[in-house]
């Protein structure tokens, strides 16, 4: 566990690896909400607390229940509704005790549960930092600090994106390409800019 | 009076500078390093060019009868970006290399998203990276300058990576163009011609191509060796395409922020990305994708420097 | 039969999941990197849909209201777990070639999407042929994505290369290149439905 590590992690899930860019995770969320600036801010915040927690709550769950029980086959089912009543609760609080915040991005939380970066996150963490089964050293940190990466990488390319449709709303695009195949094309570029730091090494 | 000639979306200004007439300046102000590029490396270079171009030029067309648009080659816009694209390759590129990477530019980078003055990204740097990621191995075999004698064909960035010594390029050399490289970016002292008749006639401000340059130097300077405040800044500054593409392609009108202070940040965001990728990613020249990943930034910084209105907030 | 014959046909143009209803498009770009992970996914997905339409709509008029999405959840991550195990058995190099994308179908909102909007409502056999078609129209689209991809990509269709001295479009089999190409088959699509239109 050093700097470099977690240097690596940042540029690969940040750029190299972007989760919506190179992964595909979220593309749905990416594509339907990345119209504005505003909501696609909002939408990110809500990504990224939930990866965030997600990434900690899963890891606990695969750990100390998963693992030593033999239970590993569960994976997918036990994250996916561990993350569904998670963000359940976080919207139930959210809008209990502030309205505002949950005028700000509450509204997007229940989309969130089918958001696959989530889920994808959680996955990832495990094949990554579990090796047969065993917690690497360091493993929880790792985990915890990908989630973070990844949420932003997915708030950049979405304030990216929803900047350039912005101003594509302005231009006499041909009818055809108009809205997702263009969205699409314009994230091929972006997907292929990142790719500069391609083989990064500190 | 410099700043009455920049052109922004929707001119409302009337000069008798024409979008066409600014086109072909930037053309003009890029033969010198393009006749450089020639002399350097043999008649192959020029054909590259030329293929570069006139694959351009009939995308263009096509692509413009195909939606029934208006056909509008002669505004040199097109031109402009098969010579960059060109610039971009190595001299000894096979054929199909220029022609590829040419119509990939204006359809893609260009025509698809309404033609000139609304795409998002350079065409040419689009058409640059493709051609980079798709036929990686043609892109990166140079040939060594062929009317000096000269020391190797590998980029001195590519040595660079690979940890050899560079003891025998002089800046001088270096400043002249006597190195490996694309066809466009190896002459230094041409290119500075070029962009110094640019600056001077007012078609494009210093903003951008300075705090580019400038950004990259200093990061080199810091962080370039092992000690801090060690590394070669003036050979960071003369390799690769950073004068290029400082001077001719990240101040496109089209790609860049419109405001001082978006420029200024535009600028910064360039030299970084392309001197984090010079020292420590995979590839030895980062400034296509900087400058790609900083227009994709452009409408955002764009929105959060727009001039405020008198009176609002 | 002629009713049933048209739910199935429906998934496959009318409403294909992947080029109509722009649905389920994370695995679709992530593993059409060639034909044969195409395929692999393709029935894997076709698999969980069919499971999860046949038990959410037998179960349609128990379930209370309010807790059916997480219902349906459960059922659908069970059939993805079953799904990743034969993979895992059977074919081991399928299984890494797909990675996290299996595990993930759980949250495709293609299947999440069929249960919700229609096998919820609707009759066991409907249900059966509409997951039925929707699993069809979502493997085409993925061999069609896949084909143009390993072919221009890498020069080959189902591993055997097929050109000789053409120099594949590396690009088209990486990221960018899968973004690329569905922006430019959804332009397509649109331009012929303009056409008609």
């Amino acid at each position: 566990m050093n700097a470099a590590q977690f240097l690596t992690i940042f540029i690969s899930a940040v750029f190299v690896h972007n989760v919506i860019l190179s992964r595909f995770l979220g593309l749905c969320s990416f594509v339907a909400i990345s119209k504005e600036t505003k909501p696609a801010l909002a939408m990110s915040m809500a990504v990224m607390f939930v990866i965030t927690m997600s990434s900690i709550i899963t890891w606990f769950i695969y750990r100390f229940l998963l693992v030593p029980f033999g239970l590993t086959y569960l994976r997918t089912i036990s994250f996916i509704l561990v993350i569904a009543t998670f963000v359940q609760f976080v919207e139930m609080v959210v809008r209990k005790t502030s309205p505002a915040l949950y005028r700000l991005f509450g509204i997007y939380l229940p989309l969130i549960t089918v958001n696959c970066a989530v889920l994808g996150v959680a996955v990832l963490n495990v094949d990554m930092f579990f090796l047969d089964n065993k917690a690497v050293p360091g493993s929880f940190y790792y985990s915890l600090f990908q989630g973070i990466c990844v949420g932003l990488g997915y708030g950049l390319a979405m304030l990216l994106m929803s900047g350039i449709r912005e101003r594509l709303e302005l231009c006499n695009i041909p009818k055809a390409m108009k809205d997702f195949p263009l969205a699409f094309i314009s994230a091929s570029i972006m997907s292929l800019s990142f790719f500069g730091f391609n083989g990064f090494r500190f | 009076m410099k700043d009455r000639l920049i052109v922004s979306i929707s001119p409302h200004l009337h000069k008798e500078e024409s979008i066409s007439k600014i086109m072909w300046m930037v053309v003009l102000s890029l033969i010198p390093s393009g006749a450089a590029g020639v002399f350097i490396f043999g008649l192959s270079a020029l054909w590259v060019i030329l293929l570069g171009i006139i694959t351009a030029l009939i995308t263009e067309a096509a692509l413009q009868l195909l939606t029934k648009g208006k056909i509008s080659i002669m505004d040199g816009s097109a031109f402009l970006t098969g010579l960059l694209l060109a610039y971009n390759l190595p001299p000894k590129a096979p054929f199909w290399l220029p022609i590829v990477g040419s119509f990939f530019a204006i359809a893609i980078g260009k025509q698809i998203f309404g033609g000139l003055g609304q795409n998002i990204f350079n065409p040419a740097l689009v058409g640059r990276v493709f051609l980079m990621a798709s036929w990686p191995k043609h892109m990166t075999t140079f040939i060594a300058p062929q009317n000096y004698d000269a020391v190797t064909s590998a980029t001195p960035l590519a040595m660079l990576k690979e940890g050899k010594l560079l003891e025998k390029l002089s800046y001088l050399d270096l400043f002249l163009g006597k190195r490996g490289g694309c066809i466009g970016e190896v002459c230094i002292l041409a290119l500075l011609l070029g962009a110094l008749f640019l600056l001077l006639k007012g078609y494009i401000s210093w903003h951008i191509p300075v705090t580019y340059i400038v950004t990259t130097g200093v990061f080199a300077y810091i962080f370039g060796l092992k000690g801090l405040f060690t590394g070669d800044w003036l050979f960071h500054i003369l390799t690769g395409g950073l004068i290029l593409g400082a001077f001719f392609m990240a101040t496109d009108y089209v790609t860049s922020p419109l405001t001082r202070k978006g420029q200024i940040i535009f600028g910064i965001g360039c030299g970084l990305i392309t001197a984090i990728i010079r020292l420590w990613g995979g590839y030895p020249e980062g400034a296509s994708y900087a400058i790609l990943m900083m227009n994709a930034a452009t409408p955002i910084i764009d929105r959060f420097t727009r001039n405020r209105i008198y009176g609002t907030r | 039969m002629k009713k049933y014959f048209q739910e199935f046909v429906r998934g496959i143009i009318k409403e294909n999941p992947t080029f109509v209803l722009v649905l389920g498009l994370c695995p679709t770009l992530a593993v059409s990197t060639s034909v044969r992970n195409g395929i692999g996914m393709g029935v894997a997905a076709t698999f969980v849909l069919l499971g999860s339409n046949i038990i959410v709509s037998l179960i349609r008029n128990i379930v209370p209201d309010k807790i059916r999405i997480p219902c349906f959840i459960v059922i659908i991550a069970t059939f993805v777990t079953i799904a990743e195990m034969m993979m895992k058995a059977y074919s081991p190099v399928l299984d890494r070639a797909l990675g996290i994308y299996v595990p993930l179908i759980v949250v495709n909102c293609m299947v999440l999407g069929r249960a919700e909007a229609y096998a919820s409502k609707q009759t066991v056999i409907k249900s059966f042929f509409d997951g039925l078609g929707m699993g069809v129209g979502f493997t085409l689209a993925l061999i069609l994505i896949s084909g143009i991809r390993e072919f221009l990509g890498a020069g080959t269709l189902l591993g055997h290369s097929l050109i000789k001295g053409f120099h594949p479009v590396f690009l088209l089999g990486m990221p960018p290149g899968a973004l690329l190409v569905i922006g430019l088959l959804l332009g397509f699509f649109n331009l012929l439905k303009n056409r008609k239109a």
